[in-house]
């Protein structure tokens, strides 16, 4: 029998015209399609500005898609991203599609271990056990306990992408986007998230990352998408449409 | 962002075709838009764009021109520009807050910070005098005020103290949405934080809707699942917060986030 599906790309479209920049629009995607599987690691690649953010941002929702559907199966369903009313995109990223951006987006007052265990608690877990589990999770990614209880507004960028990290990784998800995860990374907590996302694969997750280091593409090869081959992003035109 | 609300099928708030014109003056126009329970939405845009105009109508505070506010009450869906004004009088007093941005609107000023909520206790029905204190200071403590202060006036508070007993005093009788107008404007980083903390809490604990007013596009990521964008008095994009800050489509929203100085 052939493998289920998780993610599913239909003919997707996106394109951004800069209404401020002389209307310039930038065709990123035109009916691209892609499947995914659970357990899989796939890796973007392609150079700067082909798109492989602009996917995952597609995917997590935070990208409107000009045309065509993002297929998840969420709870056993498939649910089109691209047409999915908030109230359901809430859902699907607390339960089903994880996240884990370039940067932390800190939270002034909120404190490290808070922040991490934020998608257990939305999962209505018990506050104590959160903070056992997130206490466990930041002890793996050397952040010293002595910092768990302060805001992360302070910490430098390997700490606050550790504690992105950590987050992204602290509740299971079926989907898990990584952009970047490892940049701002020393050798030694690079291979502790290696780890981790191998972890993940194991237990079914369906992975699809940006890496930043072409060194981590080798630990994962199942499968490379090079965006840079599907897309002619060089095309600009003036938009028609009139501001 | 604040924790995802649960799924609901029911809106806890339908405004629809809302339009107010003062005289000739554009208010808002042809409003439409939903708030579910335990959903945070902001209504931002820039000054004079009806964002204040918009939600002193849902507030009964200003009667609209044309269209209708949907509040879901016990009784059901109930239009509250067409019901009595005893019963729309009811369910603003029970079901709804409202948050000013200059505090000393929304507070009794010669009157204790304990009186403050207390008042808004007794209008609700309760009359046992300790049962008050005791609930007076739970509410202090729970917007980070020293319970000490409960005997002073809210004159000799900080802004930052204000409004944080403003919003108190909206939140003992249990409404079902706060609707706040500015309530971070005018304050100081740092103060502000810890009201938008206190915030994020509040929302999250009580499952509590919001409509929040705001020029601020930091503090309206940081609370509001969606927003709504207002340019002229019309409503010119909506989505959830990310899509807007992140992804904006129209040329006034792309204006609206290009302008913000990120620190």
């Amino acid at each position: 029998m052939a493998p289920r599906w998780i993610l599913k790309l239909e003919n997707i479209e996106k394109d951004f015209v800069f209404h401020l920049q002389q209307g310039t629009r930038i065709v990123v995607f035109d009916r691209f399609s892609y499947l995914f599987f659970p357990g899989q690691a796939s890796i973007l690649t392609g150079p700067s500005g082909s798109g492989k953010s602009t996917l995952l941002r597609m995917i997590f929702g935070t990208y409107k898609t000009g045309g065509g559907h993002i297929w998840v199966r969420h709870r056993g369903r498939g649910v089109d991203i691209a047409a999915a009313q908030p109230a359901r995109i809430y859902t699907l990223r607390r339960d089903t599609i994880g996240y884990v951006s370039q940067f932390l987006r800190v939270v002034p007052r909120v404190s490290a271990l808070d922040t991490v265990i934020e998608p257990l608690l939305a999962r209505n877990m018990d506050l104590e056990k959160a903070r056992k589990k997130g206490r466990a999770l930041l002890e793996r990614l050397n952040i010293p306990s002595n910092m768990w209880h302060l805001s992360a507004t302070t910490f430098s960028g390997g700490e606050q992408q550790r504690i992105n990290l950590a987050r992204g990784f602290i509740a299971p998800f079926p989907i898990l986007l990584l952009d970047e995860p490892t940049a701002s990374l020393d050798l030694k907590n690079r291979q502790i998230v290696i780890d981790l996302i191998k972890e993940a694969l194991a237990d079914n997750t369906c992975v699809i990352g940006v890496f930043h280091d072409p060194a981590d593409h080798r630990d994962f090869d199942d499968h490379t998408i090079d965006l840079s081959l599907m897309l002619n992003q060089e095309v600009m035109q003036p938009c028609t449409q009139k501001n | 962002m604040t924790r995802m609300p649960e799924n609901s099928s029911q809106p806890l708030l339908a405004v629809t075709h809302l339009s107010k014109f003062f005289g000739r003056q554009l208010g808002c126009h042809d409003i439409g838009f939903t708030v579910s329970p335990g959903e945070v939405i902001g209504v931002v845009g820039e000054s004079g764009s009806g964002k204040s105009t918009l939600l002193n109508c849902i507030a009964g505070r200003i009667k609209p021109s044309n269209g209708s506010v949907f509040f879901n009450s016990s009784a059901g869906m109930i239009d509250l520009c067409r019901s009595s004004e005893a019963l729309v009088r009811k369910i603003i007093r029970t079901q709804t807050g409202y948050v000013t941005q200059n505090a000393a609107q929304g507070l009794k000023m010669h009157i204790s910070a304990g009186g403050n909520i207390g008042d808004k206790l007794m209008a609700g029905g309760m009359r046992h005098y300790g049962q008050i204190r005791k609930m007076a200071l739970a509410w202090l403590e729970r917007v980070e005020i020293d319970p000490d202060r409960i005997d002073d006036m809210p004159a000799t508070f900080s802004g930052g103290m204000q409004q944080r007993l403003q919003i108190a005093a909206n939140l003992v009788n249990s409404p079902k949405i706060m609707l706040m107008d500015e309530p971070t404007s005018g304050l100081d980083v740092s103060v502000q934080a810890r009201l938008i903390d206190v915030l994020r809490k509040l929302v999250s604990g009580l499952n509590l809707s919001m409509v929040l007013v705001t020029h601020d596009l930091a503090v309206a990521r940081l609370l509001c699942h969606r927003l709504y964008v207002m340019k002229q008095g019309e409503m010119v994009e909506s989505g959830l917060s990310d899509q807007i800050l992140d992804d904006p489509r129209q040329p006034y929203t792309q204006l609206l986030v290009s302008s913000v100085l990120k620190p």
